[in-house]
């Protein structure tokens, strides 16, 4: 499976995972607190150069994933000229799309192994608790290895009932896709169980 | 790959019953063994692969009780790990992880091993079948065959002393079921290999053939096999396939 | 236990998988997607904890960076964005729903199911995503709520869904549902 780190090396990529997330966590709460436009413009404009420090392709790829919240930038843009205030309007559309790129600007440039590194580090505490935190380690790659299963399974169920049929599928695959995962469930737990699933590292 | 000693090694399956919602699938089975090769023949629905489940201690026993090596696999999972290996019929359902190397390192650190050390086992081991390269390779693009060869490497990396074959060749062409066969017998371990296949069994050191969950005869291949086979071939003229079970 | 593990992951994967079926578009304009339907078959399915623990495995994931939510997004910018609401709502839905099938008992596992989706799924995403909404956008909830209505029916067919769904588990694989009163008899076939 494809993460949405991106493939351009920036320095950022470089930077401890867990300084870009408290970052990250500063600028989002001090957005909420301020209600200055100028800190909102400078903010935005900010963010919009580290995209563009790595070249073209970086800003392109960080542009793109930005365009999810343009139909509640219209949204926004739309609701507040009806009500007349186009300004309160415009710095709540600057904040949203600020946070969102400095979100994506974390998630571009720290590789999927830094945040697992980091989620081990985080839960450590809990794991101090005697919650089975070690468990994670082997849910998340499940996760990443049973998706693309399940996709290539729904595809076969939707060929085998086109070989038969002139209808679409639609839903009706759910049943049987459900039933396939849940006899997958099984088998995987017993794979698990043969090589020592929940015992955890000692 | 270690030599396990053949000695101190045995089976020890004694009045061993199971059953499932309230069918029994096997019941009264006893079988002592120390062979090195170990092959089970029997029929889809014989309770082959109840078997093979229990012995790799996925299952626990409805009646008597299953020793490999004096240890119980069921109870004991630590133990277990470092006696029983089971290579499954579709490698779908044993391959937990997306990439060769984090497939092989995963029971490896079950069994206690630090994340160097298992790095360093999953290396010797993909160098050990000539296949360095596939360590990043990424699961879904391996062929059928590769899938197979990839859990043979993750169950033998854990260097148990029994590797447990539950019908492995399903579906797998000749050089592919030649390939394979090459690297088990090389691996040293114990053997006990569950097939409907005669063809797969021929070289077992002792035999056992299996049905309706209980062992019906035992012996050397040679004879056996023949007997089971002329066995199927009578039944295939007959209309059974209509029988539900329960 | 590591069926449990494997269940969990499985329905993880299972709300991913169907956030990959491309959408399709109401009678009236609204694109509806299938993920919500993966929510609330964690929760019909798998019951409260176990549920919230798939939908919460999910978003883990979509946190690390994979474009596993609708329309291949993913990443930290879901978590700020205006529908945070809704994607943070996801395992408290499948809990809702799990608590709903749990502790109403009906005798037609597919209506508790169906019921429960419409409870856990709809009743309680809707609240947190309108919560969300209205947070990022600085609206009232009930302008936010104004906002989310139009998806309502796509996510009733999904509740049907999930009750017809689970209708026919019990009836075909009935060990699987843990919660439901018919499942008792077949214990015996956990590990």
């Amino acid at each position: 499976m494809i993460s949405l780190t991106s493939p351009v090396e920036t320095r950022a990529h470089r930077w401890p995972a867990g300084v870009k997330l408290g970052a990250l966590c500063l600028a989002s709460t001090g957005l909420f607190l301020t209600g200055s436009a100028a800190v909102h413009v400078a903010a935005l404009l900010l963010v919009l150069a580290l995209y563009a420090a790595p070249g073209r392709v970086f800003l392109q790829a960080g542009l793109r994933s930005l365009r999810v919240v343009l139909p509640f930038v219209a949204i926004l843009l739309v609701w507040h000229a009806v009500t007349g205030e186009l300004r309160a309007g415009a710095l709540i559309v600057l904040r949203m799309v600020t946070l969102v790129a400095l979100a994506n600007l974390v998630t571009m440039t720290t590789g999927l192994g830094e945040l697992v590194d980091l989620i081990r580090r985080l839960t450590a505490p809990l794991r101090r608790l005697g919650l089975p935190t070690h468990l994670l380690e082997t849910a998340i790659p499940l996760v990443i290895r049973f998706t693309p299963v399940l996709v290539a399974r729904a595809e076969n169920l939707a060929e085998a009932w086109r070989a038969r049929s002139r209808r679409r599928p639609g839903w009706r695959l759910i049943l049987p896709l459900t039933l396939q995962a849940l006899d997958d469930a099984d088998h995987v737990g017993e794979a698990l169980r043969a090589r020592g699933g929940p015992l955890g590292p000692q | 790959m270690q030599m396990a000693k053949a000695a101190d090694f045995t089976i020890r399956l004694d009045d061993l019953g199971y059953e499932a919602g309230g069918r029994p699938v096997l019941s009264g089975l006893t079988l002592h063994s120390s062979a090195r090769r170990i092959g089970v023949v029997g029929r889809n629905g014989s309770g082959k692969s109840t078997l093979a489940r229990l012995l790799a201690g996925l299952l626990a026993p409805t009646t008597g009780q299953v020793r490999v090596a004096g240890i119980d696999v069921f109870r004991d999972r630590r133990a277990a790990l470092e006696t029983v290996g089971i290579l499954f019929q579709n490698p779908e359902h044993q391959i937990i992880f997306p990439r060769v190397s984090e497939e092989i390192a995963f029971g490896l650190r079950q069994q206690g091993l630090d994340k160097v050390q298992a790095a360093a086992r999953c290396e010797a081991v993909l160098r050990s079948f000539d296949k360095p390269h596939w360590r990043d390779a990424p699961i879904s693009a391996l062929s059928q065959g590769q899938k197979h060869l990839v859990c043979m490497m993750a169950v033998l990396a854990m260097r148990p002393r029994l590797l447990i074959l539950d019908e492995p060749y399903a579906g797998l062409d000749i050089p592919t079921r030649r390939q394979l066969g090459r690297y088990l017998n090389r691996a040293g371990t114990h053997l006990f290999h569950i097939s409907h296949e005669p063809a797969d069994l021929e070289g077992c050191d002792q035999l056992f053939w299996l049905d309706r969950g209980q062992i019906v005869a035992q012996g050397a291949p040679a004879q056996l096999l023949a007997d089971f086979t002329a066995e199927m071939n009578r039944l295939g003229d007959l209309d059974d396939i209509a029988d539900l079970a329960g | 236990m590591e069926r449990n593990i494997a269940h969990v992951a499985l329905f993880a994967a299972m709300i991913a998988a169907l956030g990959l079926v491309p959408q399709i578009t109401l009678g009236f304009g609204v694109p509806i997607t299938a993920q919500t339907l993966g929510v609330m078959l964690a929760g019909a399915v798998l019951g409260a904890r176990r549920g919230a623990a798939a939908a919460g495995l999910f978003l883990l994931l979509v946190a690390l960076g994979l474009p596993l939510l609708a329309g291949g997004r993913g990443g930290l910018g879901v978590f700020v964005s205006p529908t945070a609401g809704f994607a943070l709502g996801f395992p408290v839905a499948a809990f809702a729903t799990g608590l709903f099938v749990e502790h109403v008992r009906l005798r037609s596992a597919g209506l508790a199911a169906g019921l429960g989706a419409v409870f856990g799924g709809i009743v309680v995403l809707y609240i947190l995503g309108a919560a969300g909404l209205a947070i990022v956008l600085d609206k009232s909830l009930a302008e936010a709520f104004t906002l989310v209505a139009v998806f309502i029916p796509g996510d009733l067919l999904k509740a049907g869904i999930t009750g017809m769904l689970v209708q026919a588990l019990a009836r075909v694989r009935p060990q699987t549902l843990a919660w439901h009163r018919g499942a008792a008899g077949a214990g015996d076939l956990r590990l």
